[in-house]
């Protein structure tokens, strides 16, 4: 199998959620909370989406027709989109949407793919951690420091900062669940 | 460590990461880092977030989700299936009729929804069904819509083609108009190609009445009143003249390209409202969470794969395969094929959206050292990357097809294409020896402009 994606609207290759461990335990728990958050913060996304859209079609017909300067649209649509893109990360990644090369899969032994099945989460949430963990630096700094972005509107950096953050925590811990849950499955078949 | 040594590491590894099946995202970013911590200064690491922040935050980028939502918009209406009924009955006294009908809808479909996949399935669940109850067969009717479906990323607004302006730092105006000419060679390669298969297939249809067969619905005569023709036509209109709204907002000089994006992902919802009563937050919700998915999946590998050329550039590793590349003396055409065939190869397991962003650094500098526009070197390797989508033995579009119709077996959607992708190889070969097909409108507008 290729990789699928790079064009718009693309099948993705697993569409059914991670499978949830027993109801009663606590990473049970922790499954569902987090595709609780996953269902809000896409519904957030979706607004942000289609906020984002409005906005230019918006910034057409304020410059065109009623001349009115419309600077500070890109910046907010830039915002809505980066901070609907970081924080609808976690929910793809709950579908595991996010693709990948899956060629060798059918190739390898069940044992050998199950080792390389946990690689690949390992890998994947240790990097995703490394990035939310620097991303709440740049974020903390961006608070502290008041930072603002170049443009005459000048917004808080504060904002998609924080986005990007929150985002890449919640798919970090959206892929150790995945982990854990791969984990658990195998340990307790 | 040389440079040399490095570039061997770093690919060595994007490829033992990629191919373990570390979601491609995240498999660059990691190597990206992994080679930060090593042979950067400390500090780099600092800088990480605020570099992929700064990558993604281009207007130009983020039109991609709005791109995809107005493609979603259109590609969950019954606007396809409309769409080739009414190319169809207009059509069909042509011979070969519905064979070219699915082409143009195709071409049209993909120029309004954006997506390869999408354009397949939409046209391809209409269509397939409707040339086999005529007499085509499966093998036929598979290949054209597959091969169909590839021009959604060779027309405008192509996400492949956003990306590859953003990555050449090439106008993405220019390159949309460049795509329009090699996509309406291709709508005819395709099309003169359902005439004469058609014709065959007719011939042996009729050969085998007049042996006493069984008669083929290829032999059945269909008409349509004026009336009926007029009938469809409201249905939509409105989608083509969005999609002439879109072209005259961008290079009018109306809207910006993200603009664009907008108000065609805004009058695509105002049309499926109107059009076909798709107005319910139960139904608009859907599309939202499949742009949602879509363009995440896209906007996090575009995210890292701009991470991932920034630390080959730093350390130098882009430059000196560049260099290489220049030094090793070839012809600029032999340059090219290699180039080209090397594309073939990754798209085996890469979608375009890496190959651009991964590839871009090295290989266009002895590209543009070799003399050749990037414009339509861009409009080339696009083509390049539809072949990916169709040829064998994998392929996204044979895939969407094989879900469409499941009665045409794999092996049969597989030869099916194999026609087409040797007329895409005819494209490649004309687009070299007339490389006006593709620069001569962005020349003819962008100069007018």
């Amino acid at each position: 199998m290729r990789a699928e994606g790079g064009l718009g609207q693309l099948p993705l290759q697993n569409e059914s959620p991670a499978p949830r461990p027993r109801a009663e335990s606590r990473l049970g728990l922790a499954v569902r909370a987090i595709a609780y958050l996953n269902d809000k913060l896409l519904v957030l996304s979706m607004i942000a989406l289609v906020l984002g859209g409005a906005i230019l079609s918006l910034g057409v017909l304020l410059r065109y027709f009623l001349k009115i300067p419309t600077d500070w649209q890109d910046e907010a649509s830039v915002f809505l989109l980066v901070g609907a893109t970081f924080l609808s990360g976690a929910y793809v990644q709950s579908y595991r949407g996010h693709v990948a090369i899956e060629a060798f899969a059918h190739l390898l032994p069940p044992g050998v793919n199950r080792v390389r099945m946990f690689l690949v989460d390992l890998i994947a949430a240790a990097f995703c951690g490394f990035f939310a963990w620097k991303s709440w630096t740049l974020f903390h700094e961006a608070l502290v420091d008041h930072q603002t972005t170049t443009s005459t509107w000048s917004p808080p950096l504060a904002i998609p900062y924080g986005c990007m953050s929150l985002g890449m925590t919640l798919l970090t811990v959206q892929i150790a669940l995945q982990l854990a849950t791969r984990f658990t499955k195998h340990e307790r078949p | 460590m040389s440079t040399a040594t490095i570039g061997m590491l770093y690919g060595a590894g994007t490829l033992f990461v990629m191919f373990l099946g570390v979601p491609i995202a995240f498999a660059l970013g990691s190597v990206a880092v992994v080679f930060m911590y090593f042979f950067m200064p400390a500090s780099s690491l600092d800088t990480v977030t605020q570099n992929v922040y700064e990558e993604m935050a281009s207007i130009t980028l983020l039109s991609i989700p709005l791109f995809i939502l107005k493609g979603a918009a259109i590609g969950k209406s019954p606007a396809g299936k409309d769409l080739y009924s009414a190319i169809h009955v207009w059509v069909q006294k042509i011979p070969g009729g519905l064979g070219i009908a699915n082409v143009f809808a195709c071409a049209l479909f993909a120029a309004m929804a954006g997506s390869s996949p999408a354009t397949c399935s939409a046209i391809g669940t209409a269509g397939i069904p409707e040339m086999r109850m005529r007499g085509y067969s499966g093998r036929f009717a598979a290949g054209i819509i597959a091969a169909g479906g590839t021009l959604g990323i060779l027309l405008p607004p192509s996400i492949t083609m956003i990306l590859y302006a953003v990555a050449s730092e090439q106008s993405l105006g220019r390159l949309f108009l460049a795509g329009i000419g090699p996509a309406t060679l291709l709508v005819l390669l395709f099309s003169g190609y359902a005439v004469y298969r058609y014709k065959k297939e007719y011939q042996l249809a009729r050969l085998a009445y007049d042996a006493g067969g069984d008669k083929s619905a290829y032999l059945n005569d269909e008409t349509f009143t004026l009336r009926e023709k007029l009938r469809i036509l409201p249905r939509v209109l409105p989608f083509v003249i969005l999609l002439t709204g879109v072209m005259i907002a961008l290079y009018g000089g109306y809207a910006t390209p993200s603009e664009t994006a907008g108000l065609g992902a805004l009058l695509a919802f105002v049309l499926i409202a109107i059009v076909y009563k798709i107005w319910r937050p139960r139904d608009i919700k859907p599309i939202l969470a499949s742009t949602l998915k879509d363009s995440t999946m896209l906007m996090f590998i575009i995210g890292m794969s701009l991470l991932y050329s920034y630390v080959m550039s730093y350390l130098h590793i882009s430059q000196s395969a560049a260099e290489w590349v220049v030094h090793f003396g070839v012809s600029k055409w032999v340059l090219l094929a290699a180039i080209l065939v090397m594309v073939v190869v990754l798209g085996f397991f890469l979608p375009p959206v890496s190959i651009i962003l991964m590839t871009a650094p090295i290989i266009l500098p002895p590209l543009r050292a070799a003399g050749f526009d990037l414009v339509w070197f861009g409009v080339v390797m696009t083509i390049v990357m539809e072949m990916g989508l169709i040829h064998p033995p994998v392929g996204l579009n044979i895939f969407v097809i094989k879900n469409v119709a499941p009665d045409i077996p794999l092996h049969e959607v597989v030869w099916g294409v194999v026609p087409f992708v040797g007329l895409m190889i005819v494209a490649v070969l004309l687009l070299c020896w007339f490389p006006g097909i593709a620069t001569g409108l962005p020349s003819l507008v962008m100069t007018r402009n």
